[in-house]
C-alpha cells in the first residue's frame, strides 16, 4: 500500500498525551510521557487516625485506582489525616491492617510514536496517525517499534544475513536481510545496536531462541535500547521477491519505520511499493507461499481448467508457473500472488 | 477450491435459486440452493480463499453449473447468481478482548479463563496472584492490555478473600478512568465491595464459577460473557456469526432428526463446539483462539506434540516452521504430503482438546464435521480419521461432514425460518463417512470387543474379533442399514449406561463405511518412536485402503 495511511499508535494506560490532533510528528518525536509504577508501599492509616483497621473506611478519600500526589490527603477524619509519601496509584485499602497499598510512579519517561505524520484522532489508549509513507506489510514479526535508516545488508534476496556481516555502520539503522537470519546473527545486531531487521523468512527455532535470549537479558537487567524484526513471506529460509528487493535497494537512505508486532513497514520520502495481487492471471508475475516452491517467484504461464489435485490429494484450481530457476510447475491459485509493480507492471 | 467436487443438479428454467455463503477468516463457502423437479437441493459448492472478490465465487459455481444447466439459462447464470438472494454469515471480524485478574490461576483464574474462552473471548492478559509476578509487574501489564472488557474472578462464596479484593484494587488501578465494562465473577460476599472500587455501574456481579473448592459452575458466567460479547464486539448481528450459526443449525438438526447431536467446526481462528440432544437444547464452546491458525499450536511445545503424533518421520523444526506458515496464511493450501500430514496432524490436536472439556457429553448418536479441514479432506477417510483421533466418540456414532460448508448460513435464518431452511434441504446438508463403535479399556493384544453386523438381504458379518489398539474399517455403503451385535470383553466399555457385556445398535452407512476402533480413549500412543509411528501408519492405512471383508467371514 503507498500513499498515507492511518497508523494506530497503541499507549498504555496513565500516559500523558503531549500532541494534540492535527499536530505534525516526527518519528523521534515526544508524543506524551509515563510514569512506570514502582513496587507498592503501605501506607498506615488505623494507627495516625486513631482508628481501628476496620474502621477507615468511611475516613477514606481516595479509593482504588486514584492517582495521588506527594503530599495529597488520603484519609482524614476528626482532623487527623494520612497524606500520601509519594505521588502513586493507589492499589487497595486493607481492613486487615487498616492500611493503604500504594504504587509510587517513578519518574517521568518519554513516549516516542516512531511515526511521521499527522495526528489523525485521540481515541482511549490510542493515538491515529496519518502516514504519509510507502507500506509494506509482513506476514509477522516481533519487538518493539523502531526508526531509523533504511540499509540492505546482503547482496541478494535469497542471501542469509550472517552475523559477520553486521558491524557499527548498522548501528540506529533499519537492515533488510534475505532469506534467513541466526538467532546469532540477531542478538549480534541488536548488541550492535541496530534498531530493526527485515527479513524474508526465519527458522521458527531461530526466533524462539532469539527471543528466549533477549528475555533473559532483559531479566538480568542488561538490555538498552529498542529492537524489531519484520517477517515478509513465511516461516523457514524464505527469499525476499526480488521486485521487492530491488525496490528496498532502490530506497537504502530513506527514513523507515517498523513495527514488528503489527507486521508493518513505513518508508518516507519513497516511490509506491510494488503490491500484491490475489488470484493471478496468465503473464503475472507471482511469488509462492507454500512449500514446495515457498518465496519462489516466476510467471503464470497458463490457468489449468477443471480442477486438479496437488500431490496432497486435494483437488483445486492450478496455475501452471514458470519459476525463475526454469522450472515448470503447476501451483494451487490459492497458494500465489501477483507482485505488481509500482507502475502496475 | 474454485468449483465443487460434488454432481450438480439441473436448473429448471424458473431459476428458482438461492446462496449461501460462510464468509470465513480464511476461505469463504459458497452453495447454490435450487429447485429440482419440484425439491430444493444443493446444486453446486465451492470455496475460495477469502482474499478473492466474490464475483470470483460466483464465476466458480456458474462454471461448475454450467455444464449441466438448462441451455436457456446457462449463459445468464453468473447474472443469476449475484442476483440470487443471499443467505450468508461470516467470522467475527475480531474477537472480545478481555483481561482476567484472578487470585489462583489454577481454581478461580482457570474456572473463570474456561468460561470466557469457551464464550468466544480472548484471555489477552491475565494477572494472578500465584503468577511470580510482582504487583507493580501484574499492573503495569494490565495497564498495557488492550482489552474491551475485564473479568474478576477469585475467593469462594462462603468465606470471601481478601486477596480477591486486592487483585480489584489493582485492576481498577489498571483501568483508570476507562469505560470497559467490569465482570465480578468471584465470593458473592465482595460483590459490593468490589462495586465500589469502580464507578456507578460499571460492575456486573455474575455467579462465581469456582463457588467452592471442589466446584465448578462455569454455565452462568459462560452465558453472561456470551451476552456481553455479542453487546460489545457484534451488536445485533450475533446470528449473522458462523459460530453462533453452525451452533443453531446442529441444534435445529438435532431437534428435527431427534439425534443426540454433536458437531464440530474448525475454522482457521474459530474452532466450535455444539452438543445438542434430542429436544434441540444445546451446550455450545466458542473458542475464538482455537482454530488452526491460532496461536496455540505454535506455542512452546506444541510443534513438538504434533510431530510426535505424525505417521511419517517429519522433523520438529519443520513441523514448527509449517504451523508457523498456516497461523501467516491461512488462505493457502497445504500442498505436499508432509504439510498436509502436519495440518491433519494439528488438526486432531485442536480437537482433541475441543473435545477434551468435561461440558461434552459421550454418547451422541451423530456427530458432524465442519470447516475446511475436516470436511473438505481430500479423501472421506481422512475427515473419518480426523473425528475419531481427535474427538474419540465413545460409544456408536454415525459420523458425517458438511462439505458445502451450509450448516453455519442456514443457522443465521431466523427462528421462524430455520426449521424450514434445515428440513427442505435435509437429504442433502451431510455426507455421511457411516459409523464407528469406539471402545475404552482392554489389554494391549487381547480381544476387547466382538461384532456381528446384520444386513438384510446381506448374510452376516463375523463375529468380527477386533483387538485392543486395533482400528478396522468393514464396508458399508452409503444408505446400507445394519444391526450391530457386540460383545465386550471385561474392562471394556463403550459407555453405555449398564455393566452390560452385549449391546444391539442400528447403524447406516457411508462414504467410509464402518469402522471398529478399540483404540482406547484418549489414544495411547506406543513410546518408542518408531513403534509409534508404525501404528499411527497402521491405523491411517487402514481407514484409507478399500474396506474389507474380515478373513473367514461369510461372503
Amino acid at each position: 500500500m503507498n500513499g498515507s495511511s492511518l497508523h494506530r499508535i497503541r499507549l498504555q494506560r496513565g500516559t500523558a498525551l503531549a500532541v494534540r490532533v492535527g499536530a505534525e510528528i516526527r518519528p523521534d518525536e515526544v508524543i506524551g510521557l509515563r510514569r512506570e509504577p514502582l513496587a507498592p508501599i503501605l501506607v498506615p492509616v488505623a494507627r495516625p487516625l486513631r482508628r481501628k483497621p476496620d474502621e477507615i473506611a468511611e475516613a477514606m478519600r481516595v479509593r482504588p485506582g486514584s492517582r495521588v500526589r506527594a503530599g495529597e490527603v488520603l484519609a482524614r477524619i476528626n482532623g487527623h489525616e494520612v497524606a500520601a509519601p509519594q505521588t502513586g496509584l493507589v492499589l487497595g485499602v486493607s481492613r486487615g491492617d487498616g492500611s493503604i497499598l500504594l504504587a509510587p510512579l517513578g519518574p517521568e519517561e518519554p513516549v516516542i510514536g516512531h511515526v511521521r505524520g499527522r495526528v489523525h484522532a485521540i481515541e482511549e489508549n490510542a493515538l491515529v496517525v496519518e502516514v504519509p509513507a510507502a507500506t509494506v506489510t509482513g506476514v509477522g514479526g516481533s519487538g518493539d517499534a523502531v526508526h531509523g535508516e533504511l540499509v540492505v545488508g546482503v547482496h541478494n534476496p535469497e542471501d542469509e544475513l550472517r552475523a559477520a556481516a553486521i558491524d557499527v555502520g548498522a548501528t540506529g539503522k533499519i537492515l533488510v536481510g534475505g532469506s534467513r537470519a541466526s538467532a546469532e546473527a540477531l542478538t549480534r545486531a541488536r548488541a550492535m545496536g541496530v534498531a530493526g531487521i527485515v527479513l524474508g523468512g526465519v527458522l521458527d527455532k531461530e526466533l524462539r531462541d532469539f527471543e528466549a535470549i533477549q528475555r533473559r537479558r532483559r531479566e538480568a537487567g542488561g538490555m538498552t535500547g529498542s529492537f524489531g524484526l519484520l517477517l515478509l513471506e513465511g516461516f523457514g529460509k524464505v527469499g525476499i521477491d526480488p521486485q521487492l528487493f530491488s525496490w528496498f535497494r532502490a530506497h537504502a537512505g530513506r527514513m523507515a519505520s517498523l513495527f514488528g508486532a503489527d507486521g508493518l513497514l513505513y518508508i518516507y520520502d519513497a516511490g509506491s511499493a510494488p503490491t500484491r495481487r490475489p488470484l493471478p492471471r496468465v503473464g503475472d508475475r507471482i511469488v509462492a507461499h507454500r512449500r514446495p516452491f515457498q518465496g519462489r517467484g516466476g510467471v503464470v504461464v497458463a490457468l489449468l481448467e477443471d480442477l486438479h489435485a496437488t500431490s496432497s490429494g486435494i483437488p483445486t484450481s492450478m496455475a501452471l508457473v514458470r519459476f525463475e530457476d526454469g522450472r515448470l510447475a503447476p501451483v494451487p491459485l490459492a497458494n500465489i500472488e501477483a507482485t505488481v509493480a509500482p507502475d502496475g507492471r | 477450491m474454485r468449483a465443487s467436487q460434488r454432481s450438480a443438479a439441473a436448473l429448471p428454467t424458473t431459476t428458482e435459486v438461492s446462496m449461501l455463503v460462510d464468509n470465513g477468516s480464511a476461505w469463504t463457502k459458497g452453495a447454490v440452493v435450487g429447485r429440482s423437479r419440484g425439491r430444493w437441493r444443493i446444486a453446486a459448492h465451492a470455496a475460495q480463499p477469502s482474499s478473492w472478490q466474490d464475483a470470483d465465487l460466483v464465476a466458480g459455481l456458474a462454471a461448475h453449473l454450467g455444464g449441466h444447466a438448462d441451455p436457456r439459462v446457462s449463459e445468464r447464470l453468473q447474472r443469476i447468481l449475484a442476483d440470487a438472494p443471499r443467505i450468508s454469515c461470516h467470522t467475527p471480524s475480531r474477537p472480545g478482548r478481555l483481561a482476567l485478574a484472578a487470585v489462583s490461576a489454577d481454581l478461580s483464574g482457570r474456572a473463570a479463563r474456561r468460561a470466557a474462552e469457551s464464550a468466544g473471548w480472548v484471555v489477552a492478559e491475565a494477572a494472578t496472584v500465584d503468577d511470580g509476578r510482582s504487583a507493580a509487574e501484574r499492573l503495569v501489564a494490565l495497564q498495557a492490555a488492550e482489552v474491551d472488557a475485564w473479568l474478576l474472578a477469585g475467593g469462594f462464596d462462603a468465606e470471601g478473600g481478601e486477596m480477591a479484593l486486592d487483585m480489584a484494587g489493582l485492576v481498577a488501578a489498571a483501568r483508570g478512568d476507562g469505560r470497559s465494562p467490569v465482570v465480578w465473577a468471584g465470593s458473592a460476599q465482595l460483590a459490593a465491595r468490589v462495586a465500589s472500587l469502580f464507578e456507578p455501574g460499571a460492575v456486573r456481579a455474575v455467579a462465581n464459577p469456582r463457588p467452592s473448592p471442589e466446584r465448578e459452575e462455569p454455565l452462568p458466567l459462560r452465558r453472561y460473557l456470551e451476552a456481553l460479547l455479542e453487546r460489545l464486539v457484534e451488536p445485533g448481528g450475533a446470528r449473522q456469526l458462523a459460530p453462533v450459526g453452525f451452533g443453531r443449525a446442529v441444534a435445529e438438526l438435532a431437534r428435527a432428526s431427534q439425534l443426540r447431536i454433536a458437531g464440530v467446526d474448525l475454522g482457521a481462528r474459530y474452532a466450535t463446539w455444539i452438543a445438542a440432544d434430542e429436544g434441540g437444547h444445546a451446550e455450545s464452546r466458542i473458542l475464538a483462539s482455537g482454530g488452526l491458525a491460532s496461536p496455540s499450536i505454535t506455542v512452546p511445545g506444541g510443534p513438538a506434540r504434533i510431530a510426535h503424533a505424525l505417521p511419517i518421520a517429519i522433523d520438529e523444526l519443520a513441523v514448527a516452521d509449517a504451523l508457523q506458515n498456516l497461523r501467516a496464511r491461512p488462505g493457502a493450501l497445504p500442498q505436499t504430503e508432509e504439510e498436509l500430514s502436519i495440518v491433519h496432524g494439528a488438526a486432531r490436536a485442536l480437537l482433541a482438546e475441543l473435545a477434551a472439556d468435561e461440558s461434552v457429553p459421550d454418547g451422541a448418536d451423530l456427530l458432524i464435521g465442519a470447516g475446511r479441514t475436516v470436511a473438505g479432506a481430500p479423501r472421506p477417510a481422512q475427515a473419518m480419521q480426523l473425528l475419531l483421533d481427535g474427538v474419540r466418540p465413545l460409544g456408536v456414532t454415525q459420523l458425517a461432514i458438511d462439505v458445502a460448508g451450509v450448516l453455519p448460513p442456514l443457522g443465521a435464518l431466523g427462528n421462524d425460518e430455520i426449521a424450514e431452511g434445515i428440513g427442505t434441504l435435509r437429504d442433502d446438508l451431510l455426507t455421511p463417512l457411516g459409523a464407528a463403535v469406539v471402545s475404552q479399556g482392554g489389554r494391549a493384544g487381547h480381544v476387547a470387543f466382538r461384532v456381528t453386523v446384520h444386513r438384510v438381504g446381506w448374510p452376516s458379518l463375523g463375529p468380527i474379533e477386533v483387538r485392543a489398539g486395533q482400528l478396522t474399517l468393514l464396508p458399508l455403503g452409503r444408505g446400507q442399514v445394519a444391526e450391530l451385535e457386540i460383545e465386550l470383553e471385561s474392562g471394556v466399555t463403550i459407555g453405555t449406561p449398564r455393566r452390560a457385556r452385549r449391546s444391539h445398535a442400528t447403524v447406516s452407512g457411508g462414504v467410509v463405511g464402518l469402522a471398529l476402533d478399540a483404540r482406547d480413549v484418549p489414544l495411547v500412543l506406543p513410546r518408542r518412536t518408531d513403534d509409534r509411528r508404525a501404528v499411527l501408519a497402521a491405523w491411517r492405512d487402514a481407514l484409507q485402503r478399500e474396506p474389507t471383508r474380515p478373513a473367514g467371514s461369510a461372503a
